[in-house]
């Protein structure tokens, strides 16, 4: 390199556009929050936040045959990744409709008028009979989304490092803002903040040692690197090892899955929704990419390791699940559940089980969104009600929202005709096709006892008859309605007729290097 | 078409002839299933709406899809026997790389018989609903249920592949945990329901796994091709399949081990327990293992544990219906022994699938029949089920008696009954096969003979015993027209089906047929199965002809433990339970209000063990670092395991 | 003196950096066993950097510091309003969501 002369880097900014238009939404959000009027400020962040995340799903559609490694290689916008992206702003634009919902609580929306202010305060009662509510969560949001982006199409490990970071740090801060119940959401925060930052240190030690023996964190390189040269054990294994520790934290597989239920329980249920769905999905992506393509080259010895990981996970999730007493803590640990059922697409390590795993998450996604949205309109006065025995009658008070409870109940259950049994399949065939029965046989039982306690759910709403001062689901607006009707169209579409959503996973081959 | 793409064989695989297309009327197969799925559809959407008119469109739509069937059924007569199989794809359902399955269809032979007695009986059971649930309050509900489990259940036999079929299994298994639990105020439902629910699960289990070995073993799931590539696949793992299959039949037709659930069953409403208890759901398992029969055709093994787990399942449901004293229980455990008959047949390879199917018929009729009038004396009696306060009914319920008697004779096999037919037949094919086998066929009808006999003595004969305040009562013409025409039925069923539907010939393309020679005369082994009947049928007349007392006696050890379903929840509890409790007495805390006294042994295991583990998660971040450094240790040392050569 | 001595250093550090956060109870001194844990890495970015005879791990220690800077902004605020509403900074006492 002659250091004199600087070449400038190429930069393609209408592959990039996607990018840059939600970052630059987000950055323009904190400009309005310092320089707009308290009352003016909502309309234009929900402007901001749908119009960004709109646009940047018809730039992508627009921008869908353009493949390639941009920004120097940093970035690889290749099939997987544009499937990926596109998902996170689908789930992005769901959730945003949750997070505008006004109707629910009667005091405003599902945040704190003032995070700072003490919970219980008299400035806090003051703050809420004023009607204040705050708008810096939508900056936030779209700082994560933006961060979700990179995330999933990172190719070099320092990218990854800083998406994921930039996916996170406002996540811990989003955790923290609940309405109601500040206490639970403030602990979730800090247990997150903590526990996500101490896992970010393993990640970029991980780096550190990959980094160390490759001479690069670009993932081509290391891949050549792996494949060339056998030797020095212990950077390849400690650098693999806390590299997968870093991204398996944000997937929630067990053993480090202790955030997950604390976390999803102490959130508003739009985060929760949020931090279920897309950050699940981007934690897949961004998994899967590296696995695949960057540290393809030792794949034999991650392999055994995702198989171990996946079944403790499976069984851990599923059997927690049946002692919980809490509605957002069951559904945590069938989360956990669930990303044991996809780690095994990913340990694979083939084309199929890569396609498995992408229909497994837009399935899972959807589901959880709607989960989330009735969570969040079955409440009472003080807030959510979460303990699942308040559940019990839901079926003859409010038989819509009972129903499409059920049906994702059933599609969590994966049972035939809806988009959990599709996924299942499909991920067990993938394994399958890689001789791995005993993970599939770890995976049908597995999903036999988790079963129980999604129906059980669906027993008590139907079942059970209401108790004293349980109350029918409240009446949200149009949006969350929206989302909730999305959510379940899409969880029963894909479960009669998936096979034009396989397709479009199928025709977008596989990640480039 | 359903060849078309459907067929992934491995090379060298005999190339398939494909099913005839679906033409004329057969074009409209999926009307079959779409008929009640609308029904269901509507009134379990429409909600309060559809009260009124609703149980009517039910009744409406499982009728048409009767009339559609026979007209069905006289389409594929005209056809020429080799052809009467067409196959219809309904869409691509599942496609990935290769592999794809189709949502398609499939009516044959075996198939067609299946339809005929899903829909007729299910009909005649639909209109008796209308007056059975007259005074329920949720009786739109009812029928919803009822039109989605026709549907299941048809999807169930007309399915082309394995995966459609299990989609079906599963949609019977939710219509039968929904209608068993449909009275929920009883906790004794609640618990029945989920009891069912956990063991037809465990059989799941059998059915999904047995897919995946069907997968890896032959590439496809389609009948066919799997059918055609049977014979090429080595013996073990056939065994295998057809073990796996035999636990998923034992799970849905209630066979020892998986028995248990059928008899708490019965806390559903009695049309329920008539139509998936005893006629149609719970032959399902035999359905797959006939439907199965050229993968057990190659495994000697599993057809043997086949025909033993039938022969344990009849002698324990004949001695459980010998000794309950709740006219349903009793013939609930009629119907365990009846189906073991059946699994048994089919265990016998081509010399019995015919019989196992031709019994399952004529049994769906009487059985149905039998439940039915037991309904219409429930009824009658104001809900009191226990036979020990009936008596002398046959004076106040002449027609709900006389049908019963229909039932009676076609079940315990007088000729020429419809039961007479099929029993028999079963017993000449297993005396065929093996002396033993077929002893113990003749000796479980001895003791049919005996426990029907006792039914009926107890119910409508002897003095009356119920109070002074019971007015039992004949039901309605709405309830007794189908009892008429179902008793009917278990008389000529046998006899129609054997000499005017030729059932052998017409089953023989999809099961094939074997006869071998039998030392003695048919005529002489009809005599001695009626005699031992006959034996049975006094020693029921000695016991009870006197009088019955209200209060049961303490009875024998045998007595004692047949009331108690021989102790088969005592059993789960001490294999089960007890030792979760030991292991994990940190159960309190699993709550009482959800893991409450009744859930079954396994899922208390799971739950104990799910108590246990969630303590793990103590609440304490710096805790949870402490597992994650675990987890990373735990993920070094894998690693660093996997890369030692 | 070989590269290897800054790498075990860097090993030494970022364990001390993990035993903090699984001994201390005060969470400022938690997150800065964290922090210490990210220095750990910056070392070992740098010796590595040395080592292959490439810029790259340098660079990546000005970004990584950067990240921990944003990173110290959040942690604290969320410390900080923890601490208002319970009047301690241990993290064991929000112990509200467990099982």
């Amino acid at each position: 390199m002659n250091p004199e002369v600087m070449t400038a880097p190429s930069i393609d900014y209408i592959a990039l556009l996607p990018y840059i238009i939600v970052g630059a939404a987000g950055v323009i959000g904190v400009i309005v929050e310092a320089f707009v009027g308290r009352n003016g400020r909502r309309p234009i962040q929900l402007v901001l936040a749908f119009g960004s995340l709109i646009g940047a799903f018809g730039v992508l559609v627009v921008n869908r045959t353009t493949l390639g490694l941009q920004a120097e290689g940093a970035i690889a916008i290749d099939g997987p990744g544009i499937l990926f992206m596109g998902l996170i702003l689908l789930l992005a634009i769901l959730v945003a409709l949750l997070m505008s919902e006004r109707q629910l609580d009667p005091a405003g929306d599902a945040f704190a008028p003032r995070a700072s202010a003490l919970p219980g305060s008299d400035d806090e009662r003051e703050l809420t009979t004023r009607g204040y509510f705050q708008t810096e969560i939508w900056p936030l949001f779209l700082f994560s989304v933006f961060g979700m982006m990179l995330f999933v199409t990172a190719s070099n490990l320092l990218v990854l490092f800083i998406a994921l970071e930039i996916m996170s740090l406002p996540l811990y801060l989003m955790a923290g803002m609940s309405r109601r119940r500040r206490l639970l959401s403030q602990e979730a925060a800090l247990k997150y903040f903590i526990l996500g930052a101490f896992s970010s240190a393993f990640l970029l030690f991980g780096i550190a040692l990959l980094y160390g023996y490759s001479g690069s964190v670009e993932f081509s390189v290391i891949a050549d690197a792996l494949a060339a040269e056998p030797g020095q054990t212990a950077l390849v294994v400690g650098g693999v090892a806390l590299l997968s520790v870093g991204l398996l934290f944000k997937i929630g597989a067990v053993p480090f899955h202790a955030w997950v239920p604390d976390v999803y329980q102490g959130s508003p249920a739009p985060v929760t929704a949020f931090m279920a769905a897309a950050v699940k999905v981007t934690a897949f992506g961004a998994l899967l990419r590296v696995m695949y393509v960057a540290l393809g080259g030792v794949r034999w010895e991650w392999e055994p390791l995702l198989w171990i990981i996946a079944g403790l996970t499976m069984l851990f999730g599923s059997v927690v699940a049946i002692a919980q007493t809490d509605m957002k803590r069951m559904i945590a640990y069938s989360s956990i559940a669930q990303a044991g059922f996809i780690l095994i697409g990913v340990s694979t390590a083939t084309a199929e089980g890569l396609y498995a795993s992408i229909f497994y998450l837009v399935a899972y996604g959807f589901t959880t969104i709607g989960i989330f949205a009735i969570i969040a309109m079955v409440r009472d006065a003080g807030g959510e009600m979460t303990r699942l025995d308040q559940w019990a009658g839901l079926g003859k008070r409010s038989p819509l929202v009972a129903v499409s409870f059920g049906i994702f109940m059933f599609a969590l259950a994966s049972f035939p005709l809806t988009s959990g049994f599709i996924a299942k399949f499909l991920v067990f065939e993938s394994a399958l096709a890689v001789d791995n029965l005993g993970l599939v046989i770890v995976g049908v039982i597995a999903s036999v006892m988790a079963a129980f306690f999604y129906i059980r759910v669906v027993v008590i709403m139907f079942f059970r008859e209401p108790v004293e001062g349980s109350p029918a689901a409240a009446v949200p607006s149009a949006t969350t309605t929206l989302a909730l009707a999305v959510s379940a169209a899409v969880t029963v579409i894909l479960g009669v007729l998936p096979e034009p959503v396989i397709n479009l996973i199928e025709q977008a081959g596989v990640f480039l290097r | 078409m359903i060849g078309n793409g459907a067929v992934v064989l491995s090379e060298g695989a005999p190339s398939l002839e494909p099913l005839a297309a679906a033409t004329g009327v057969f074009a409209y197969l999926w009307l079959l299933i779409a008929l009640p799925l609308l029904g269901a559809a509507v009134l379990l959407v429409g909600g309060r709406r559809t009260n009124r008119w609703g149980p009517y469109l039910g009744v409406l739509t499982v009728s048409l899809a009767a009339v559609f069937a026979i007209v069905l059924v006289v389409s594929l007569l005209g056809l020429p026997a080799d052809d009467r199989a067409v196959g219809q794809t309904l869409f691509e359902w599942v496609f990935v790389g290769g592999f794809t399955v189709p949502a398609a269809l499939q009516l044959d032979q075996l198939s067609m018989v299946f339809v005929l007695l899903i829909t007729i009986v299910g009909a005649l059971i639909h209109v008796y609903s209308l007056g059975y649930m007259e005074d329920d309050p949720d009786r739109r509900k009812f029928f919803g249920f009822l039109n989605l489990f026709i549907a299941a259940m048809l999807l169930l036999v007309l399915a082309d592949n394995y995966l459609l079929l299990y989609v079906g299994w599963e949609g019977v298994g939710l219509a039968s945990y929904l209608l068993i639990g449909f009275w929920q105020f009883k906790p004794s439902a609640a618990a029945a329901a989920k009891k069912a629910f956990i063991m037809n699960r465990v059989g799941d289990v059998g059915l999904s796994l047995a897919i995946m070995l069907i997968f890896i073993t032959f590439g496809t799931v389609t009948f066919d091709s799997v059918f055609a590539a049977a014979g090429e696949a080595n013996e073990s793992t056939l065994t295998w399949i057809g073990l796996l299959l035999l636990l998923a039949a034992c799970g849905k037709s209630a066979q020892f081990p998986l028995q248990a659930w059928l008899l708490d069953a019965m806390e559903g409403p009695t049309p329920v327990s008539a139509l998936i208890h005893a006629a149609t759901m719970v032959t399902a398992g035999v359905y797959l293992i006939v439907r199965s029969n050229p993968i057990y055709d190659g495994t000697a093994f599993a057809l043997t544990t086949v025909v033993i787990i039938g022969i344990i399942t009849m002698f324990l449901g004949a001695i459980i219906g010998s000794a309950k004293d709740d006219i349903k229980k009793s013939l609930a455990g009629s119907t365990m022994s009846q189906i073991g008959y059946m699994v048994m047949a089919a265990g016998l390879g081509p010399i019995g699938y015919v019989f196992a199917i031709f019994h399952l018929l004529t049994h769906g009729v009487f059985k149905a029949n039998l439940f039915l009038g037991a309904g219409s004396v429930i009824h009658g009696m104001h809900g009191e089920q226990e036979m020990r306060r009936y008596g002398a009914l046959r004076s106040v319920m002449v027609i709900t008696w006389i049908t019963f008697m229909c039932g009676y004779l076609a079940i315990i096999g007088i000729p020429p009954f419809s039961g007479f037919f099929s029993k028999d037949d079963i017993i000449h094919a297993a005396f065929e096969q093996n002396i033993i086998i077929g002893i113990c066929g003749v000796l479980a009808a001895g003791i049919t003979g005996f426990y029907m006999t006792r039914m009926v003595i107890m119910t409508f004969f002897g003095k009356p015993r119920w109070p002074d305040d019971a007015h039992p009562h004949e039901s309605k013409p709405v309830m007794t027209i189908p009892l008429i025409i179902l008793g009917i039925g278990s008389v000529v069923t046998g006899a129609a089906l054997l000499y005017w539907g030729n059932i052998e010939s017409w089953l023989e393309p999809v099961t094939g047929i074997e006869e071998k020679p039998l030392a003695i005369p048919t005529i002489v082994l009809e005599g001695i199965t009626l005699l031992i009947v006959l034996i049975g049928v006094s020693i029921a007349i000695a016991r009870y002809r006197r009088e019955v007392p209200v209060l049961a006696p303490k009875g024998n050890l045998l007595t004692v433990a047949a009331r108690n379903s021989l102790y088969d929840d005592a059993i789960n509890e001490a294999l089960v339970v007890k030792p979760t409790y030991v292991l994990s007495d940190g159960s309190i805390f699993v709550d009482e209000r959800i893991i409450d006294g009744t859930v079954e042994g396994s899922a208390r295991l799971v739950g104990g063990l799910g108590a246990r583990l969630r303590r793990l998660q103590s609440g304490f971040a710096r805790s949870y670092a402490l597992l994650m450094v675990g987890g990373a240790v735990m993920v070094l040392v894998i690693l660093y395991l996997a890369r030692l050569p | 003196m070989s590269v290897d001595n800054y790498i075990i250093l860097a090993c030494v550090l970022f364990t001390l950096g993990a035993i903090g956060v699984l001994v201390r109870r005060n969470a400022i001194v938690v997150f800065m066993s964290v922090e210490l844990m990210l220095n750990a890495t910056n070392l070992a970015f740098v010796a590595f950097a040395r080592m292959n005879g490439n810029l790259d791990g340098q660079v990546i220690a000005f970004f990584v510091m950067v990240v921990a800077a944003a990173e110290v902004v959040v942690g604290l605020a969320i410390i900080v309003t923890v601490y208002r509403s319970r009047r301690s900074a241990s993290i064991d006492e929000p112990n509200l969501l467990k099982y």
